[in-house]
């Protein structure tokens, strides 16, 4: 099948778009909005599907490039492209997505606005996976932010308006670093390139030879600004309120695929851009990672909220993330990728059983959990497949990305691999515990079971389909890991490592 | 005969705003006032629009007192396009009222003041325009005679303004007493070839910043801002934080960037530090606040430090950037304030608490409130993004050099302070679309709701497709650099 002469990727960001004009103008029952909005998320997956099976697989640079003149005076582009970086990534948006939307069929509150949003958030995020322009890439950066923050404040716990503010803040402070960065890289490149440019594959063909000193300065803020987003330690402290308040959906998308949009502005900005600045403040990046890796598993035992639980071991499972980068390597460059879409898939299993269970049961407290399996055996086999998936069991996606990480880390860095590895121990302690004391065991009194029944057929779809792509990726990783090496190969190319 | 192309839009302005009295007096009818108004204002724009997509050449005439180039125009334009929305709104808000006529009539006159400023070429009519465009202003402040916050507003403005003119044709007796000249061209040569500094030169830059500072409501020059703007009638906060406002600054570029840009060196720092204390203390104190006017009122001193910024960087670039942001400021500040006066028809208070639930009530009104607070706070895509980057970027440009490596921070503190006003606009957002309140649906004017289309619809596509307007800006930078 051939797509070359079809804008794929401006369709994939339009037809989410389309959509959510259509769910405000003709929602005005639930049930349409859920619908046009399952419809309008649904051809966007077709789509990624089609991009995956279409992509060239091992060719060198970008494809399915779109480039049209947007701001010609100041070399600002609507130039769209993506690499075997972001193809995993576009498809695992789309899914997340469309099962997000399909989770939330029974939403009654507001549900217009509700499933225009999700679209809205969908448009960015895309976007953000494909830009190949700074000015564009932040445009869509920011654009995340409006449908997170209304998700949120909106439908959000007790304390949504807190953590909606607290979120939409942190994030744009750290984005207002990267946009001066942006327009320092803009500036130092014109000189050298002869043209005013904001296209990021044109500035970083001659970003090597920049000042040593700027590369690093500008690194460094790149990294504080993709790092909040991520979240590495210290810069996490939204995370866990805007986890702990958004509603079901909006955690599925924001740790599914928001935090990766940090990790992914490392990978295609800050390190083939400045791989002076990269280098030398690899041993920094490895010192976050270990920290945000042991920090986020040991809060995790602490905690007596389900979903804070889950949303702190986002935070040890992204430092993985930034472990695999902090190498430079082949390997762990790609194994960042793959841990990154990895967790996409797994931490939308937990936050939607986290959800299932505040549905059905009415609280989150694990002390006030226990012995559900009997009532709900399918959510007690969806949050045993997530649980077991995140803590690393062999056979499931997490475990593949995980191990390929350590393996890298190990050539990179030896021994020290001895500090990150030891939150293995401790994650499967906290997974297992929870999953004991919330499933398992004797039922206890004091909370009320008597309506609790098991998950309705709109969360059983999206939590069977994803635990079937952690089995089937964990059985076979090579189909995901072939998009994603060459591309890393590039990028550690770039940085001078092996 | 002389040759009065060059002026046709302000003459046009002149005879409509003369005219309308007498409209009044045969028709007896408010309408007829708004439309003949209208049809002045849109009249006025064409010989303009004709200058400019002709790719005139920059034409001088009155002796040298006035020019029209890519600068002047970029201003009439938008001081037109503010008078434009505001007498659209003022359609419905100040139906009724007496004089009428009068009102809009000032509204014509305080923009023919503006637009003479944008043409002026020396210190004279410079002062002429800014007081012609500020007597109207005063007038129009104090219109309601009934109402006391208007009246104290007023008074208050009249003495505030008349103090900083007195210290501003001080500074600028002093400027002629140095150079020997009112023209700002050779006030610029005069100073770059003089030798040596006189200590003069220093008091009346002083003088200029304390003058005009009043005029723009910088930091510590902004006291009267809020209270002016929260006791005028809205459509009339919405013209002064617009254009009246952006008048001013169109002589700060004059004097500081044609007149004292050789002895830069002197007043760039003091300039740069009072910029930085003008957004930070505007959007400290806009936080604190629970009246939305008064809100939006510090809002725009902040807005004003980040305009201000143009005058230590001083380049091209900056000032393509500093324009730009006036342009899109006039839109975003005016169309928020044409809002509240919106909702003040239909007795909605103007505390902020009174917007709780708005989005249920009014969507249209909540969602163009949303937008032009947004874009205000400079988030992409809107139009106030685009030009906060475009201002914020030169400052970024001109650190490349090294000896000028400090006004980096100028972006720094900028992009600093769109961070903490974030959480002042996002509040109302919260309020609106978050927070219940009262559920009955609002319905306003039409006419309003056009006045406001025209906002909103300007912030969203001047985001999306910044480049005419980009280019208008680098035009008028261009000119204004070149021809002085």
């Amino acid at each position: 099948m051939m797509l070359e002469n079809v804008p794929i990727l401006s369709l994939l960001i339009l037809i989410p778009l389309i959509g959510s004009i259509l769910v405000f103008a003709l929602g005005n029952t639930r049930k349409a909005a859920a619908s046009i909005a399952l419809v309008f998320s649904a051809i966007p997956l077709a789509l990624s599907i089609f991009l995956l099976l279409d992509f060239h697989i091992g060719a060198i640079g970008y494809q399915f490039i779109e480039k049209y003149t947007w701001i010609e005076s100041y070399g600002i582009a609507y130039h769209l492209g993506v690499d075997g970086i972001s193809v995993p990534m576009v498809f695992l948006t789309a899914l997340l997505c469309f099962l997000a939307i399909l989770f939330s069929w029974d939403v009654e509150h507001r549900t217009k606005e509700y499933m225009g949003l999700m679209l809205v958030l969908e448009v960015g995020v895309l976007g953000v996976f494909t830009a190949l322009d700074y000015f564009l890439f932040y445009v869509f950066w920011e654009v995340v932010l409006i449908p997170m923050y209304f998700l949120i404040a909106i439908w959000g716990g007790p304390r949504r308006a807190y953590a909606s503010i607290k979120f939409f803040i942190y994030t744009h402070v750290a984005s207002l670093a990267m946009l001066i960065t942006i327009m320092a890289l803009y500036f130092e490149a014109k000189p050298i390139l002869g043209y005013a440019t904001f296209s990021i594959v044109d500035i970083a063909s001659v970003s090597g030879n920049f000042n040593y000193l700027f590369q690093v300065g500008a690194f460094a803020a790149l990294f504080f600004a993709f790092g909040v987003k991520m979240p590495v330690v210290p810069f996490h402290t939204w995370l866990p309120d805007a986890h702990v308040e958004a509603p079901t959906a909006g955690s599925v998308l924001l740790a599914g695929l928001l935090l990766k949009m940090g990790s992914y502005g490392i990978i295609r900005i800050a390190l083939p851009t400045l791989p002076d600045g990269a280098n030398a403040l690899m041993p920094l990046m490895l010192a976050i990672a270990i920290l945000s890796i042991l920090y986020g598993s040991l809060v995790c035992l602490a905690q007596r909220d389900l979903k804070k639980m889950v949303a702190f071991s986002s935070i040890s499972h992204m430092g993985i993330v930034l472990l695999g980068i902090s190498t430079g390597s082949q390997l762990g460059i790609a194994a960042a990728v793959l841990q990154m879409f990895a967790h996409g898939l797994i931490t939308a299993v937990l936050f939607m059983m986290c959800g299932v269970v505040q549905h059905k049961v009415g609280t989150r407290e694990i002390p006030l959990l226990g012995g559900l399996a009997p009532k709900m055996p399918l959510a007690a086999t969806f949050m045993t497949i997530g649980f077991l998936a995140s803590l690393g069991l062999p056979g499931m996606i997490g475990f593949v990305a995980e191990f390929s990480v350590f393996i890298a880390t190990f050539d990179a860095y030896a021994w020290i691999l001895m500090l990150p590895i030891a939150s293995v121990a401790i994650t499967a302690g906290y997974y297992l515990w929870a999953l004991q004391r919330t499933m398992f065991g004797p039922l206890t009194e004091k909370i009320d079971t008597s309506h609790a029944h098991d998950v309705n057929w709109y969360e059983a779809v999206p939590l069977a389909i994803l635990a079937i792509l952690i089995v089937f990726f964990g059985m076979f990783p090579g189909v995901v890991m072939d998009y994603i090496t060459p591309s890393a190969n590039i990028i550690s190319a770039i940085l001078g490592v092996g | 005969m002389v040759d009065l192309s060059p002026v046709y839009s302000e003459i046009i302005i002149l005879l409509f705003a003369v005219g309308l009295p007498a409209v009044y007096y045969l028709t007896k009818s408010e309408k007829a006032l708004s439309i003949v108004s209208l049809v002045g204002i849109i009249a006025a724009m064409i010989p303009l629009l004709i200058f400019y997509i002709d790719g005139s050449q920059p034409v001088v005439f009155a002796g040298g007192l006035l020019r029209l180039d890519a600068f002047a125009v970029a201003f009439k334009l938008v001081f037109l396009a503010v008078a434009l929305y505001v007498t659209i709104a003022s359609i419905r808000y100040v139906k009724g009222e007496r004089h009428l006529a009068e009102y809009y009539s000032l509204i014509l006159l305080a923009t023919l003041g503006m637009m003479v400023v944008a043409s002026s070429l020396d210190l004279i009519t410079l002062f002429v325009g800014l007081e012609l465009a500020s007597l109207s202003s005063y007038a129009l402040v104090g219109f309601r005679k009934a109402d006391k916050r208007g009246i104290e507003a007023a008074t208050k403005y009249l003495i505030i303004g008349a103090l900083s003119s007195a210290i501003s044709l001080y500074g600028i007796s002093l400027i002629y007493g140095i150079t020997g000249s009112t023209v700002f061209a050779d006030i610029g040569t005069a100073i770059a070839t003089a030798s040596g500094m006189d200590p003069i030169i220093l008091l009346a830059i002083g003088l200029l910043i304390a003058g005009f500072g009043f005029k723009v409501a910088i930091v510590p020059f902004h006291m009267w801002a809020p209270d002016v703007y929260e006791g005028a009638p809205t459509t009339i906060t919405s013209l002064l934080a617009s254009s009246s406002k952006k008048m001013g600054f169109v002589a700060l570029f004059k004097i500081f960037l044609i007149g004292l840009i050789a002895i830069k060196a002197d007043w760039d720092v003091v300039v740069a530090v009072i910029a930085v204390l003008t957004m930070t203390i505007g959007n400290l104190v806009a936080i604190s606040q629970t009246n939305i006017k008064r809100m939006l009122a510090y809002s725009s001193i902040a807005q004003a430090g980040y305009i201000l910024i143009v005058l230590p960087i001083g380049t091209e670039y900056a000032l393509a950037g500093g324009i730009f942001h006036i342009i899109t400021h006039a839109f975003m500040k005016g169309g928020a304030f044409i809002i509240v006066a919106a909702l003040s028809t239909v007795a909605l208070g103007e505390s902020l608490a009174d917007y709780k639930g708005l989005g249920k009530r009014s969507p249209f009104l909540a969602f163009s409130m949303g937008v032009l607070l947004l874009s205000l706070a400079g988030i992409p895509p809107l139009s106030g993004f685009a030009s906060k980057f475009w201002l914020f970027s030169s400052a970024v440009d001109a650190a490349i050099a090294p000896e000028q490596s400090w006004v980096l921070w100028l972006a720094v503190f900028g992009v600093i302070n769109s961070a903490i006003s974030l959480y002042y606009y996002v509040r109302v957002i919260k309020y609106m679309y978050v927070e219940s309140g009262p559920e009955e649906p609002i319905r306003v004017p039409n006419s309003m709701i056009l006045a406001i289309a025209i906002t909103v619809v300007a912030t969203i596509v001047i985001g999306l497709f910044p480049s005419p307007i980009l280019e208008l800006c680098r035009e008028a930078a261009r000119a204004f650099f070149s021809g002085m």
